[in-house]
């Protein structure tokens, strides 16, 4: 079991941080903290209620990721995979987000808790629907008060916490039982981390469904979706990956990998983004197709609103944004990721990295930011100045996480060298 | 026995032993050829020099004719053959045929690959004169057979014979047509 090979791989590695990762490490909470900046400025240009939409996106974007990391961490575990060993301390490495994610959490639900009609309108029942292009006000809506029971602040916050500190408590003794098997070689680390997989994949699957349920779908609470959940973890896989890809090429183009990568460890997180690619267009059709054949106003007001205008019927610019998702977040990879040899091109792989996670904050954009309507009920454009500060967001947010991905790697070795896959992995093939 | 045999066929006892004589018989610029082992031997399709396999094309066509005929069996049925009003829906959307002619992709795809599988592998085959082989047998179960088929344009029963032995081939013999 014990690995002479992965020893001789592994034999090299520095005790300290390898060369420039440190400074790499406060570049990127420098840029966090500019891009953090530059969003706070943004609240005196384009007022509170927008920034914390932007922060939102922002938040569920690299939440998002983050979460993504964890089922991949997890589902590793669980099936007992070989292949992935060697990326999945890097996803270990990723988990250190959580923490800090919820620190930055911490500010806009402070804030719709200071200013309840900030964000999500349902959290004061005093809030007049006028204001977006409705009648009355939200607690004579019946149907918030069918989903008070949920949708109240008390429950918000209990969730929002609840969720945090379930992904941090499984983050860690995720990454404990990893890393510490890298010094005692013992084979029950493996078993507790399968254990972990086994509560933890279910408790995250609970929680992050009601985390976007409460975050993103209950900006509009009339909206009724089954998919919603399984919306946003199909998101977020297709991110996590694509920032697996985006790390192994890295860490290969840097030397850290040369020799541990081999073309079908590239290949195989190819077939798992094109097989989530399939599954995000499935749940995402599904649920447009389901509203669209069922015809209920309840539910297709969330859709109409995406397409053309409320007050007078005029198509809006959110219906290109949603046809860009369709042609975008689908067939482009799709029909890319196909061919065998995109799939092992390091070269390709990291551009379509990339470009699906930036789909993802599209797609994430597209579901956040229609819910802030005008008082014609008019979704705002999607184009426009305010989006300004979620590039800012995602920007200052991306840098605190990256910070925290850099600042785990040095704690741990590049691979789990005693892991008792690690040859299996080191050896992949087809 | 005739003339000219159906080809030559040795015998290796290990993998890196058939493995570096693949690497020659691919190296000697052999085409018509095959290897014989009882299970799979990764790398060895590099060794021979054998390229990607071609089923997925089979399995594209497959795809596209199954997304074309679940979309065209909607529309034909709905809007053209026998048109009738259900739930306020036009005759005709892709929305609505959109669940037939996915589910119909996978199933043609499906059948495309399997179909284009057994083509290509010019299955099924009831004979194939390696099974006369004395060795045959062994092949399928701790020995390593290399087949050169005579229909090679490289084949020369005596060269042929000459690089099998050079590479390692033990009981090079000649297969009856």
């Amino acid at each position: 079991m014990s690995s002479t090979h992965a020893a001789t791989v592994t034999g090299s590695l520095p005790a300290t941080a390898p060369a420039g990762i440190a400074a790499l490490a406060t570049k990127a909470l420098t840029i966090g903290a500019i891009g953090i900046g530059l969003t706070i400025a943004g609240l005196f240009v384009s007022g509170g209620a927008k920034v914390a939409y932007s922060w939102l996106v922002g938040l569920t974007f690299w939440t998002g990721i983050a979460i993504g990391m964890l089922f991949l961490v997890m589902i590793h575990h669980i099936v007992d995979a070989s292949w992935s060993t060697v990326i999945r301390r890097q996803f270990e490495h990723g988990l250190a987000a959580f923490k800090w994610l919820g620190l930055l959490f911490i500010p806009l639900v402070a804030a719709a808790l200071y200013d309840k009609q900030l964000v999500w309108k349902w959290f004061d029942p005093a809030f007049d629907l006028a204001k977006v292009g409705g009648t009355g006000t939200v607690g004579e809506d019946i149907l918030w008060v069918k989903k008070a029971g949920l949708l109240n602040p008390t429950f918000f916050v209990g969730a929002t916490v609840v969720s945090f500190l379930i992904w941090i408590w499984l983050s860690a003794r995720l990454r404990k039982a990893s890393f510490t098997q890298d010094f005692d070689g013992d084979l029950k680390w493996t078993s507790h981390n399968r254990t972990t997989a086994a509560f933890g994949l279910a408790l995250t699957a609970l929680t992050m469904t009601l985390s976007i349920i409460f975050w993103v779908k209950s900006l509009d609470y009339h909206f009724f979706s089954t998919m919603y959940g399984v919306w946003y973890f199909a998101g977020c896989i297709r991110a996590a990956l694509s920032a697996g890809v985006i790390i192994m090429v890295w860490l290969y183009l840097r030397g850290d990998y040369k020799g541990i990568l081999n073309n079908n460890h590239l290949h195989s997180i190819g077939q798992l983004i094109f097989a989530f690619t399939v599954f995000w267009a499935y749940i995402t059709f599904s649920q447009y197709f389901l509203i669209w054949n069922a015809n209920i106003p309840e539910e297709t007001f969330w859709y109409s609103l995406r397409e053309i205008n409320n007050s007078d019927g005029v198509p809006n610019q959110w219906k290109w944004v949603g046809l860009f998702l369709l042609f975008g977040h689908f067939f482009l990879p799709f029909l890319t990721l196909i061919h065998y040899r995109v799939k092992l091109s390091k070269t390709w792989m990291p551009r379509i990295a990339f470009y699906i996670a930036f789909v993802f904050l599209i797609d994430l954009i597209y579901n956040v930011w229609p819910s802030k309507k005008n008082e014609l009920g008019d979704p705002l454009p999607f184009l426009a100045v305010h989006q300004l500060w979620t590039i800012t967001a995602v920007i200052g947010i991306g840098g605190v996480c990256v910070w925290a991905y850099l600042k785990s790697f040095p704690t741990a070795k590049l691979i789990p060298i005693r892991d008792p896959r690690i040859n299996e992995s080191l050896t992949h093939h087809e | 026995m005739p003339a000219q045999p159906h080809g030559l066929i040795a015998t290796f006892d290990t993998v890196p032993d058939v493995y570096h004589a693949a690497e020659q018989v691919r190296d000697a610029g052999y085409k018509s050829w095959d290897c014989i082992t009882p299970f799979p031997i990764h790398g060895l399709d590099k060794a021979m020099g054998l390229g990607r396999s071609k089923v997925p094309r089979f399995s594209f066509v497959g795809g596209v004719i199954g997304f074309t005929t679940g979309m065209s069996l909607i529309w034909w049925t709905g809007a053209v053959d026998y048109p009738l009003v259900v739930g306020g829906k036009p005759y005709f959307s892709p929305m609505f045929a959109f669940p037939v002619a996915y589910e119909l992709t996978i199933l043609f795809t499906a059948f495309a690959t399997i179909g284009g599988m057994l083509f290509l592998n010019g299955l099924p085959m009831h004979y194939h004169p390696v099974l006369k082989s004395d060795q045959i047998m062994r092949g399928l179960d701790d020995k390593f057979l290399i087949v050169i088929d005579a229909r090679d344009p490289k084949f020369n029963l005596t060269a042929t014979k000459a690089l099998l032995e050079k590479a390692g081939g033990k009981d090079v013999s000649e297969l009856e047509a």
